[in-house]
């Protein structure tokens, strides 16, 4: 091949290769098994490393992702094969190899999209827990390495590794075979697929220490698996156009969050021009399909309460006897002290603070929100809205003191002034 | 100033890679540095060259052997060719190749003679 041929005008879209490293992991460990899943990562990623240099010579093949699933189909064929040799097994085939040796059925686009949704469902296990579940979705779904996801979740590549090394040993206990569950069997899942989901998203949308960039990337992962879960018979539920709905309202406001210096802005100082249009109308579009049916979730509720802010044409237009009644609702399906904290924010808004800390009165947070910024802070801004200046002094003191970072500490001063 | 062609030659240590090894997204990002690298240096790459296939056949006197393979301390991974009028030019266009460094991995970079052997 020479220099003076041009290459071919393709081009990979973005994030092709994280994507697709989902796809192959999903439908190469549905051939030869869980228990390979660390071969066939490799095998995938020594795909990719070799499609670097034959696609930078030759252009991006027709198929890219048939061209990727070949070579990384023999590349785990030979793994198998050396790591037989390596452990002097019989001098036979192991299962995983003859699995592959095995025509592959020609794949066709909604398989694969089968292959991911379960791994998500395998990933989603509850025997596993929750904060590794996550970790091994960013692994095998999402394609983020080690220090990736540790970079992600304001941690360390050791308690990265830790977290993944827990929740494949607990699946190889749990002998989970791919083969044998088939989707619809998983259906009863689903709720910790949500939970999955929205842990993802939250870890784009309620950062307050990574950068823009990330924080998008986080959200767009959630929307995308939430997208394909909604887009199959086994996850198309009211649940998840709701989940769908309140995803995109929020990711809509995310660029408006913050000012030219990263600096956090309040709900009522973000220029609603700046909000997104295109998930404002994903998001009315989802929370039409989530009111089929007559469940109510936690998500319908929040969803309900980001419509609410989001379509609200200002701040000070904005329906807070609506979004105390759906904050109520919400406690009442997912009881949580933060709930009832939002609820009276809100029927502060509509009856004056007084109303709203009588909503609190009495009520000790519990352990892991004692002392919590939040708490702090609407005590803090309550009390001095209804004129008691001890109280309100003391709720600042604290809240400014467990601010979780420089950018919150700047608008609690702001708001609390 | 006369240009001269040079022979470049990827060698790697078999299992010898160790190092972090970069995510899908890196990747991409190399790939499409990558390209770029190639573009800029379209009229000195006169052969992008290809990977080579492990294993092969060793002539010699000794006859026909097969080989070299993997358990050799070095191999040869693949090959290029580029034109530059010095070897501190081809030095510096393989240097500015994204992923060029590596641990495990070299290049040798050999001027052709352009006479036949």
């Amino acid at each position: 091949m020479t220099a003076d041929a041009p290459p071919p005008p393709r081009e990979l879209v973005d994030h092709y290769f994280r994507h697709e490293h989902g796809r192959l992991v999903a439908v190469l460990v549905r051939r030869v098994g869980l228990q390979h899943v660390e071969a066939v990562e490799d095998a995938v990623q020594g795909a990719m490393m070799a499609a670097l240099g034959a696609w930078a010579r030759k252009g991006v093949p027709d198929e890219p992702g048939a061209w990727l699933y070949r070579v990384a189909h023999n590349e785990l064929l030979d793994a198998l094969r050396t790591e037989r040799r390596r452990r002097r097994i019989l001098d036979e085939a192991s299962p995983a190899e003859e699995a592959l040796a095995q025509p592959a059925a020609a794949t066709f686009e909604d398989e694969v999209r089968d292959e991911l949704l379960r791994m998500l469902f395998i990933c989603c296990d509850e025997r596993v827990p929750e904060a590794s579940r996550l970790v091994l979705a960013l692994k095998t779904l999402c394609g983020f390495s080690t220090s990736e996801i540790a970079a992600r979740l304001f941690t360390s590549d050791a308690n990265v590794y830790k977290r993944l090394a827990r929740a494949r040993a607990r699946l190889g206990e749990l002998a989970v075979d791919l083969s044998t569950p088939p989707l619809d069997a998983l259906r009863a899942r689903l709720p910790s697929v949500h939970a999955v989901i929205y842990l993802l998203f939250n870890e784009g949308y309620l950062s307050s220490r990574a950068d823009q960039a990330i924080r998008v990337e986080l959200c767009e992962e959630a929307l995308r698996l939430g997208g394909l879960l909604a887009a199959h018979r086994v996850g198309a539920s009211p649940q998840t156009a709701a989940l769908m709905a309140l995803m995109h309202l929020h990711a809509a406001r995310l660029a408006a969050r913050t000012d030219a210096t990263g600096g956090l802005l309040l709900l009522q100082e973000q220029d609603r021009s700046r909000w997104d249009a295109r998930h404002l109308r994903e998001g009315a579009r989802w929370l039409e399909r989530s009111a089929r049916g007559d469940a109510v979730t936690r998500y319908h509720a929040e969803a309900g309460i980001a419509a609410e802010h989001a379509f609200a044409p200002s701040f000070e237009a904005t329906d807070w006897g609506a979004i105390a009644a759906l904050y109520e609702r919400l406690e009442r399906v997912a009881p949580s002290p933060l709930h009832r904290l939002n609820r009276a924010v809100a029927v502060a808004e509509r009856d004056g603070a007084s109303a709203g800390l009588l909503l609190l009165d009495g009520r000790s947070p519990p352990g892991w929100l004692e002392g919590h910024y939040l708490w702090e802070a609407v005590l803090a801004d309550l009390h001095r809205r209804a004129g008691d200046r001890g109280p309100a002094a003391a709720h600042r003191e604290r809240a400014l003191a467990a601010a979780p970072s420089e950018a919150v500490r700047a608008l609690l001063r702001r708001r609390l002034a | 100033m006369a240009k001269h062609e040079y022979l470049v030659l990827n060698r790697f240590t078999p299992g010898g890679g160790g190092g972090d090894k970069p995510s899908p997204e890196a990747m991409q990002k190399m790939f499409a540095a990558f390209k770029e690298w190639m573009k800029t240096h379209e009229d000195e790459i006169v052969d992008f060259g290809d990977k080579l296939v492990p294993g092969g056949r060793v002539l010699s006197d000794g006859g026909v052997a097969e080989g070299p393979w993997v358990e050799s301390k070095e191999v040869v991974g693949g090959y290029m060719i580029l034109t530059a009028d010095s070897y501190e030019r081809a030095v510096e266009i393989m240097q500015a190749m994204p992923g060029g460094k590596r641990p495990g991995v070299s290049f040798e970079i050999r001027e052709l003679s352009g006479q036949t052997m």
